[in-house]
């Protein structure tokens, strides 16, 4: 499929925005129906999980009604581990678009540190990592098909929550 | 020479732990006094007293399938590597350099046959030998150091039950069969999940959070949490339901509180045994959504409709002071690190039985990272929840919890007929409506622990 970087980048940047202002509609709008979100566990130090269907995963959903989930769970007042909402700041950077390979997608490579605040403790502290994103044409504009996270700081500090990645 | 100013005694002493639990079974009365969560004073006695005194869970032999195998841990403060030798006997050492006390085992596992010291290089086999010194010959030492021992330093005790290994720092403590009791029927029930036992599903996640240990000693067991902690999450179940009615197919993970009402109208049950080990069971209405239940013919005939039943219960087994084996839909291996007396460190494992189907596996798989990842629906609930008591417990002028009440009016000295059904015989029982909420069995918690910190305290 036929993408250039600065859209690419350009899509990136607005998911980052989205999860940052907490525009969770405009955010679920990003991802196809379809889509796939992988944060695959530790097998080792050196070593993600590389099968969800045979390996744990910090996160695996195989359709955006998981991430609908998350979002109902982040709106309900009555998760304690999302009342008061985390602030966060996303910055993505590294952006490469990987070669073609005719699945009728875009891999879209980049690397992000996300800064965590707990309003309660007053602690912060930072997620980083790479992602690949498969992004499909849509009428609309560019659409995710598939998100993987690898997290790199993986012993998490009490909670992570989609909108910490 | 001038007399060393008399040392202020920061360590607490016999009165001042005895007087942190209140225990009046006559009264119908149990607490536990905050400072237990909030001194940092305890909180090193705890290490002294109880991690370094007694059993702690080191792995599974699972993990250490072939010669030469290798796994770390820690016990207490103390770092430890779990090793199988060359010839395929287990063993526990300190994992520290006897030169300068380096670490000596890097990874979190591994194999290999000889493991050198980063810093001077002092090589040691996997029987624990030190079979190099660097430039020994040349060292020009003297003859008290060559009449030294110089292997890795073994742990007192080291032993294992169906699979489990456990190891002790200190010497002084009772056979682990006798420290483990009637738990060990706690434990059968998970181990025999599988015609060959169970195993860890590649893949392991830890986390921290910013309040005492023994929070999530007793949240393990603590069945009045659920509803009001897990609102969001069982919101979510609701709606997964009416989506799952809707359509022929789903894909996300099922969970046996999807009708928290049939779970509400179940029986939560608690058996408290010796040394401090506690399992809490419950009736599952739900038993269709557990990976295990297609293999449920298969287990009725290899270990009887008894005991295949108890393992469709939704039971958490705690094994003092370090371990806990959740069940509810999927399987939890858990592994408490106490750090400070407000930070404590969890490594978790999704545990399963060996050659269950891949679609039983995957089932498994959702419903664990569903509830029990800290990138899930429930744990961080659970966490999040630690941590406000942490920070309320800082109101200083306040003494006792009063959550140690609930359930004294259902307490039964002994068995029940459910503890007939497994043939064990605890320290005490109780059974009642989901609703109780029973929180006598966390008194066999406290129990154990002042024990330990008496005894420990008396001989320092």
């Amino acid at each position: 499929m036929k993408v250039d970087l600065a859209e690419a980048a350009a899509l990136l940047n607005l998911e980052a925005m989205l999860l940052d202002e907490q525009d969770w509609d405009g955010w679920l709008a990003l991802y196809e129906e379809n889509a796939e979100f992988w944060m695959p566990a530790w097998k080792s130090e050196t070593e993600p999980t590389a099968d969800p269907m045979k390996e744990l995963s910090m996160i695996y959903y195989a359709s955006r009604s998981g991430l609908e989930d998350r979002v109902q769970r982040i709106r309900s007042g009555r998760s304690v581990a999302s009342t008061p909402l985390r602030r966060t700041a996303h910055m993505v950077g590294n952006v490469i678009l990987m070669p073609d390979d005719g699945s009728g997608l875009a891999s879209v490579k980049s690397s992000f540190n996300v800064h965590v605040y707990d309003t309660r403790a007053k602690t912060q502290h930072v997620f980083f990592g790479r992602t690949t994103h498969r992004l499909a044409r849509r009428k609309e504009g560019l659409g995710i098909r598939a998100k993987k996270v690898i997290l790199a700081n993986d012993c998490i500090p009490t909670m992570l929550d989609i909108y910490c990645v | 020479m001038p007399t060393p100013p008399e040392k202020k005694t920061a360590r607490p002493d016999l009165a001042y732990i005895e007087r942190l639990i209140d225990d009046r079974p006559a009264d119908g009365w149990f607490s536990v006094h905050r400072d237990a969560f909030r001194d940092p004073a305890v909180f090193e006695l705890e290490m002294r007293h109880i991690f370094e005194a007694t059993w702690n869970f080191v792995g599974l032999d699972s993990q250490l399938p072939n010669p030469n195998d290798y796994l770390t841990t820690t016990i207490g403060r103390a770092p430890v590597v779990v090793m199988r030798d060359a010839e395929g006997r287990l063993g526990c050492f300190l994992n520290s350099c006897r030169h300068k006390g380096a670490i000596v085992f890097a990874a979190n596992a591994g194999n290999g046959a000889h493991h050198s010291c980063p810093y001077h290089g002092w090589t040691y086999d996997t029987g624990g030998r030190c079979i190099a010194i660097t430039s020994q010959r040349q060292g020009s030492y003297s003859p008290a150091f060559d009449a030294m021992e110089h292997n890795l330093a073994r742990v007192a005790k080291f032993d294992s039950y169906r699979g489990l290994l456990f190891a002790s720092l200190s010497a002084d403590v009772p056979p682990l069969d006798e420290y483990l009791g009637d738990a060990r029927r706690g434990i059968d029930l998970v181990v025999d999940q599988g015609p060959d036992g169970i195993e860890l599903v590649p893949g392991a996640v830890s986390f921290t959070y910013n309040a005492n240990w023994k929070f999530q000693l007793e949240n393990s067991s603590d069945t009045y949490h659920f509803i009001p902690t897990h609102t969001s999450y069982i919101g979510v179940l609701e709606k997964r339901r009416t989506a799952r009615a809707a359509a022929s197919s789903s894909t996300t993970a099922g969970s046996i509180y999807e009708d928290i009402g049939a779970q509400a109208a179940s029986r939560r049950g608690s058996f408290a045994f010796p040394h401090g080990h506690v399992l809490m069971w419950g009736d599952n209405p739900a038993v269709e959504a557990r990976p295990l239940y297609p293999m449920l013919p298969e287990l009725e005939k290899r270990v009887g409709k008894t005991l295949a039943k108890w393992m469709m219960y939704v039971r958490n087994l705690t094994l003092f002071p370090n371990v806990q084996f959740a069940e509810n839909a999927s399987m939890q291996l858990r592994i408490i690190r106490p750090l400070a007396v407000d930070r404590t460190e969890m490594l978790a494992y999704c545990v399963a039985p060996k050659g269950e189907s891949a679609q039983a596996r995957i089932k498994r798989l959702r419903q664990y990272e569903d509830f029990f990842n800290p990138t899930g629906f429930a744990t961080p609930d659970d966490t999040s929840a630690y941590e406000a008591c942490q920070r309320g417990d800082e109101a200083h002028t306040l003494d006792w919890q009063q959550g140690y009440a609930r359930g004294i009016g259902a307490m039964k000295a002994g068995g029940n007929t459910e503890a007939d059904e497994l043939g064990i015989k605890p320290d005490y029982s109780s059974v009642g409506g989901y609703r109780m909420g029973d929180e006598t069995i966390f008194h066999a918690n406290y129990r154990a622990w002042l024990e330990l910190l008496k005894r420990g305290i008396a001989r320092s």
